[in-house]
């Protein structure tokens, strides 16, 4: 009865069941109402100090904690299969805890399920795939930082070769070879990527392998989409530049370390956790996907061997793409295999972004 | 072309010794009657210890050691297990397993992720410029050559030795062993502790040679694919050897195939290694002798008949 609009709307929704996929965003006509104080609990897959994605994350945590000042309890290595988790957030949620902060795409469903169970309490997944009323998935606009990391890396390349490694051929590892690629050919048009997946996340002894592999072929510079230190260490033993990923790499590699595309996601998670707390949550149907725009993605400072013709390139674009006035994926765009995969003119919207099973046309190998 | 294929043998090493000391800690243990589950977690207790130590002290042999005892203290606990206590040894050898990883992720915490200077490729002029076979047989580290040894070593014993003979009655048929005079647990215990001992060093050559970084998983199943190299070399040290060399060789293959860009599916090239391996092993039982290799006693707990 509060609220009549969205009540006669539903009904003639649900009239028209044809149209049932309506629902979700009629149902949000309100903000999420929290009940009682805000607790926070962080649920990590693996240990939170991985050295990447889950530290990154839990960065965050800290800046949550000291900001915002709420109560906050980690469970860490809690497997990615959905009684495992579904445990752990019945037992936050008996205990008190309202906001459910889920840190990877395996959580995906459990944490649907459990938002469905819960509909009072508030949950936000990294890397997922599911939203709702009291759901929020959240990525990133990494590409957007690997293109920035692209233009400095194909400036200071000393030939036309550079080698990028990763975990897995998945949309999300795709658009930062891409990224990357698009801005290395700013830099050198010519330029190509060599493009080498490790079939792991998280195998240091494969990843030292890969990049020294990419050195062999002549790579100049070795981009690492992982997070272990090896490649830098062989990067840097062959006196060649390296890109990080997730966190600052520069302490691997003190002398090659050109930048590192990191993740802020306290730009995120504090001003989305005080919206829950005030009652101003509404969930994005589609998940939350900020960017450099919004500070969640970003390259740090470059090294003092760099130009400053480069540096000020580098700059110029970061300030268009903050400014909403470039995107690394104008069109046309082109695929590793020749085929259009954007006319001219036209830019890679969301749903396009997120179907990219593709390499672009500046990329070696990598063959899917 | 030449360049590539000695700069991919001269990587295979990092990639086939921790598969190799593994497999031949645990053919010997096999070959003692005891079945042990555990390398993956004795593997990540030695390659923690090993790369704590060196980034603590900075010296990779003090790590490689403490990593050499750490492996063989934890097996040394499932030996108790199920030696004196007779514990199933499946579950106990994956309870040890558990242990190890849960350790190692613990301890090792504080040192994630922190590179370091690790073992060194022995500096032999000359010969490491030869084409080919230059990079594998004259640059690499101690340890590469010491897998070698370990492996002649253990052949010799199990086949040529009275010891051997020992250990191997045991695991064929421990009662028989119990009359004839041999102690059967104590041979067991020594087999159990060497294979740790072995597991923990190949852990070590994970940290501190393959990669010089310590990160929690990073064995990432190479204890069960070890387990998996004990049947395909039928219980064989050397051919162990040679089989996690293979392995290995395909898995350096690997990453150098993609970096020179050869168009091929990246899932189909990543089942290579175990495609090669289903292959061998089937040629080896079509070829192999009919004769049971296994040892007969295998996974038994021994009981003496008179504490029936």
């Amino acid at each position: 009865m509060r609220n009549p609009i969205s009540k006669s709307a539903l009904s003639l929704a649900m009239s028209l069941s044809a149209v049932s996929l309506m629902l979700p965003s009629l149902a949000q006509a309100e903000p999420f109402q929290l009940e009682g104080d805000p607790k926070i609990a962080f649920i990590y897959a693996a240990t939170a100090r991985d050295g990447g994605w889950n530290e990154a994350i839990d960065n965050a945590r800290q800046v949550v904690a000291d900001e915002l000042g709420y109560p906050i309890a980690v469970a860490e290595s809690i497997p990615e299969d959905a009684s495992a988790l579904k445990n752990a957030i019945d037992l936050y949620v008996q205990r008190g805890f309202n906001i459910i902060v889920g840190t990877t795409y395996g959580y995906s469903d459990g944490i649907a399920e459990a938002a469905e169970k819960y509909p009072n309490v508030a949950f936000v997944n990294a890397s997922g795939t599911r939203n709702s009323d009291n759901l929020e998935s959240f990525y990133a606009r990494t590409y957007e930082g690997w293109y920035l990391a692209g233009i400095a890396a194909g400036a200071v390349a000393d030939s036309d070769k550079l080698g990028m490694m990763a975990g897995f051929p998945v949309s999300v590892v795709n658009w930062d070879i891409n990224g990357f690629t698009r801005g290395v050919q700013v830099s050198k048009p010519d330029a190509s990527v060599s493009v080498l997946y490790t079939n792991s996340w998280w195998d240091p002894v494969k990843e030292g392998q890969a990049a020294k592999s990419l050195l062999e072929q002549g790579a100049s510079v070795v981009a690492n989409n992982l997070s272990s230190a090896a490649p830098f260490t062989e990067a840097e033993k062959a006196d060649k530049y390296s890109v990080g990923f997730q966190l600052d790499m520069s302490a691997n590699a003190p002398k090659g370390h050109l930048t590192s595309v990191t993740f802020h996601w306290d730009k995120y998670l504090v001003p989305t956790i005080k919206a829950i707390a005030e009652g101003t949550w509404e969930p994005s149907e589609y998940g939350a996907f900020p960017g450099l725009a919004e500070g969640v993605v970003d390259i740090t400072p470059l090294p003092d061997s760099v130009p400053e013709a480069v540096k000020k390139t580098v700059a110029e674009k970061r300030a268009a793409i903050i400014a909403g006035e470039l995107t690394p994926f104008d069109g046309p765009i082109i695929a590793q295999d020749g085929s259009e995969k954007l006319p001219a003119g036209a830019s890679l919207n969301d749903e396009q972004l997120w179907a990219m099973d593709y390499l672009i046309q500046g990329t070696v190998g990598g063959g899917q | 072309m030449e360049q590539f294929i000695t700069s991919w043998l001269g990587s295979t090493p990092a990639f086939a010794i921790p598969l190799a000391l593994a497999s031949m800690g645990l053919v010997l243990c096999e070959r003692a009657g005891v079945l042990n589950m555990g390398a993956e977690g004795y593997m990540a207790l030695g390659a923690m210890t090993a790369a704590v130590l060196t980034l603590t002290l900075g010296n990779p042999a003090i790590g490689i050691a403490a990593a050499v005892l750490a492996g063989a203290a934890l097996a040394l606990i499932f030996g108790f297990a199920v030696v004196i206590m007779r514990c199933e040894q499946i579950l106990a050898g994956l309870a040890t397993m558990a242990v190890g990883l849960g350790i190692a992720g613990v301890v090792g915490r504080p040192y994630v992720h922190k590179s370091f200077e690790g073992l060194q490729p022995l500096d032999i002029p000359l010969l490491d410029q030869i084409p080919l076979l230059g990079r594998l047989l004259f640059n690499q580290d101690i340890l590469v050559y010491l897998t070698v040894l370990i492996g002649v070593g253990l052949w010799f014993l199990l086949e040529r030795t009275r010891a051997g003979l020992k250990i191997r009655a045991v695991g064929e048929d421990p009662a028989s062993a119990d009359v004839a005079g041999v102690q059967v647990q104590l041979q067991q215990l020594m087999a159990i502790t060497a294979s740790g001992a072995l597991c923990g060093l190949a852990g070590a050559y994970l940290s501190v040679a393959s990669s010089s970084v310590w990160v929690d998983n990073m064995v990432a199943g190479r204890g069960w694919i070890a387990l998996a190299l004990v049947v395909f070399a039928r219980w064989d040290p050397l051919k162990a050897l040679a089989g996690a060399f293979l392995f290995g060789a395909i898995e350096a293959l690997l990453p150098r195939l993609q970096a020179i860009g050869v168009p091929a599916p990246i899932y189909l090239m990543n089942m290579l290694p175990y495609l090669f391996t289903i292959a061998v092993l089937l040629i080896a039982a079509w070829s192999g002798t009919k004769k049971g290799v296994e040892p007969a006693a295998l996974g038994k707990p021994y009981v003496r008949q008179d504490r029936h």
